[in-house]
């Protein structure tokens, strides 16, 4: 135990004091996180509404002509179902209900009479809390200005929000856990570099005159890329929270599972490159050759569903695929690529089967 | 020290070749046979040799002569495919583990932990042992206590060559094996190394080590084993092995205005002469003899001879008539 814990800090401190290894490790997956969501955040694009005018009056069309005007939205008429059907399709950021009674309520303004307010409802997707903002800041300053236009002092109209959790997931959202998943898996296979690194100078070699067991050396290897996988972890997804608003809907220990299973899953598949690189070199060429079909073939920055079919084909059996959805549907929902017993099943698979090659294959010299 | 007598008496009463193979109950390390094969070489080819305790045993030969790999057996880092190794009593494919703990290893590399300091590799190694000598009686003993807290990339070859004894003594051994501990060092260095083996020697360590540098085995070793091709050519102490093929000396003179061949080969005790480019070399069975007649001779011509030296064969000889070849090049 002690053993353990000095290896483990030894390596620590060595993976700390190398600043090569602490900004692939540490700040280029922010770098990554920064860039993403800038690009696919950014403004400009009009706020796609669903306009749903249940009272088809002429005050509702001055209404939905004051929206148009003075907000960056593009309205799409509709009844309040068809809209929805397009909100969930992902063709809309949000919808407004106009409620049957505003000119009734507008007349009766007129005729001096002092009507309850009605209420015109905004629906927006909450686990995209930026656009569900802004869309909710439009729609109450308009209704306030029309207010003002009808009434004067009076509230005739008031604003009330509703959710509609949408499968459809707004880019940084998709992206989030998408990033997650790819510094988990590359945190894994890279391991494969100084293991490589470390049996080609005689450090194993070294250790192995030592009474030190080999469950220890591999163990403080798999405390280290633990401890390095919460700090990614609780880095990308901070900066999703805090910077890109990306909100985090799932239950946490269940996220922190499948991060820890994930890097394992993946350090063990570094052990096996480990296995069959005999230089640093060759264990270099064999993690590229690792690291960029899972990248583009298992879904986690193109959706599967615009893949073509045989390419979905190949992503079934990727365990990047599995990973990268358990976290996107635990983080921020979505549509599910698979239930989360199969992601974690498929990737105690993978854990099962390259521990078992690692266990034949791996030499410490 | 209760352990002086017995390596006198130890390495008094060797016969080296006698040893081969015969069991010793007061042995540290013994080796019978032992065999090791990469594909179809054979790194080692039927090695024994017995260390007492306290000793210092050199394996001496070029590289590739399985000295190494002999060594690294012993050690536990590789399974003999043959033969049969024990360290202080115990069979070092059961007790490996055992073994370790009471043993120091030094190994060729030196660069661990590039970004740790010296104190901190030190006492993780500390922390795999049972038993730990403090870091800073260590580092006083290897003379790196200004570079305590320098990262070990920073260190100079000599420093990381201490460095890399020190991590061998940590957990205070009572065998130390040391590969090539002077590979690369200029004389200083090496001068300053061979003091820190002798003292672990006076600290009642028992030492194995490996060198190509024939002065290095002449100073340290009490006994040593000439290695080549894997195989154990002759083993016994400097002397033993000078001793056993040489038993003339050279009685070197310049060569300018020196009697001619006729009359020194006339001299008394002397084999035969050989004439080299600056020198003559009379071997002789009886050097006193051969000098006063030396004298004589000169004397009659009224001159004496230049620059001259009495020398006795070196392990250079030794391997020379051993192998065919010279140990350097």
């Amino acid at each position: 135990m002690r053993a353990l814990v000095a290896l483990s800090g030894a390596n620590i401190k060595s993976f700390v004091r190398d600043r090569a290894a602490l900004f692939w490790t540490l700040a280029f997956p922010v770098v990554f996180v920064v860039l993403f969501g800038t690009i696919f955040s950014g403004g400009g694009s009009d706020y796609r509404l669903g306009w749903a005018d249940q009272d088809g009056s002429a005050p509702a069309a001055a209404l939905r002509a004051s929206f148009v005007e003075n907000a960056p939205i593009q309205l799409t008429d509709g009844t309040f179902e068809e809209s929805k059907a397009r909100m969930l399709a992902g063709d809309l950021d949000g919808i407004l209900v106009i409620p049957r009674g505003l000119s009734a309520v507008i007349d009766a303004v007129n005729a001096g009479q002092h009507p309850d307010p009605i209420t015109v409802t905004v629906i927006t997707d909450p686990s995209r809390s930026n656009t569900a903002l802004a869309v909710h800041q439009i729609a109450t300053g308009l209704v306030m200005g029309a207010n003002l236009q009808l009434s004067g002092a009076t509230p005739l109209l008031a604003v009330v929000p509703e959710s509609l959790q949408t499968n459809r997931l707004n880019s940084v959202s998709f992206f989030v856990p998408s990033i997650l998943a790819m510094a988990l898996m590359q945190l894994g296979i890279f391991a494969a570099i100084p293991l490589v690194q470390q049996r080609e100078k005689g450090i194993f070699k070294r250790l192995n005159a030592t009474p030190l067991p080999r469950w220890t050396l591999v163990g403080s290897n798999v405390v280290v890329r633990l401890l390095i996988a919460a700090a990614q972890t609780a880095i990308i997804v901070g900066i999703g929270i805090a910077v890109l608003g990306v909100e985090v809907i799932g239950n946490w220990a269940l996220i922190a599972g499948f991060v820890v299973l994930g890097a394992l899953t993946f350090t063990s598949v570094g052990y096996v490159a480990a296995s069959f690189a005999r230089t640093e070199e060759s264990a270099t060429g064999i993690v590229s050759a690792i690291q960029f079909p899972l990248m583009f073939l298992s879904g986690i920055f193109f959706p599967l569903e615009v893949m073509p079919e045989w390419l979905r084909g190949v992503a079934t059996f990727l365990p990047l695929t599995y990973l990268g959805d358990a976290l996107r549907q635990t983080m921020v929902g979505g549509a599910p690529f698979a239930p989360l017993p199969i992601d974690a099943l498929v990737l105690g698979g993978w854990l099962v089967v390259t521990l078992a090659i690692s266990a034949r294959y791996f030499r410490w010299q | 020290m209760d352990r002086l007598p017995l390596t006198a008496d130890a390495s008094s009463g060797f016969s080296a070749l006698a040893m081969l193979g015969r069991p010793d109950q007061d042995a540290v390390i013994q080796v019978d046979d032992v065999r090791k094969a990469y594909g179809t070489v054979k790194a080692v080819d039927g090695v024994s040799f017995q260390v007492a305790k306290g000793e210092i045993f050199g394996l001496l030969g070029p590289n590739g002569a399985g000295k190494t790999t002999t060594m690294e057996m012993i050690e536990g880092l590789h399974p003999p495919d043959g033969g049969a190794v024990n360290v202080l009593g115990m069979d070092v494919r059961k007790f490996a583990t055992a073994i370790k703990h009471r043993v120091g290893v030094q190994l060729q590399t030196a660069a661990l932990y590039p970004q740790l300091t010296v104190a901190e590799l030190l006492s993780l190694f500390g922390s795999f042992y049972a038993r730990q000598l403090p870091v800073d009686r260590l580092l006083e003993d290897l003379e790196l206590g200004e570079k305590r807290d320098a990262r070990t990339k920073t260190l100079s070859g000599g420093q990381q060559q201490r460095l890399s004894v020190a991590l061998a003594l940590v957990n205070d051994p009572e065998v130390v094996f040391l590969d090539e501990p002077t590979t690369g060092l200029d004389p200083a260095a090496r001068q300053g190394l061979w003091t820190i083996v002798r003292r672990m020697k006076s600290e009642g360590r028992t030492i194995l080590m490996t060198t190509h540098y024939m002065e290095e085995a002449e100073a340290l070793c009490d006994r040593l084993a000439i290695m080549d091709h894997g195989r154990i050519l002759d083993s016994g102490t400097v002397d033993e092995l000078i001793g056993r093929r040489f038993h003339e000396r050279g009685v070197h003179f310049a060569r300018a205005g020196a009697p001619d061949e006729a009359r020194l080969a006339a001299l008394a005790g002397v084999t035969r002469v050989a004439f080299e480019t600056e020198e003559v070399v009379l071997f002789t069975s009886n050097v006193p003899a051969t000098i006063a007649a030396l004298l004589e001779l000169t004397g009659r011509a009224g001159t004496e001879p230049a620059n001259l030296m009495i020398r006795r064969a070196s392990l250079e000889d030794v391997f020379l008539e051993l192998t065919g070849r010279a140990l350097r090049d």
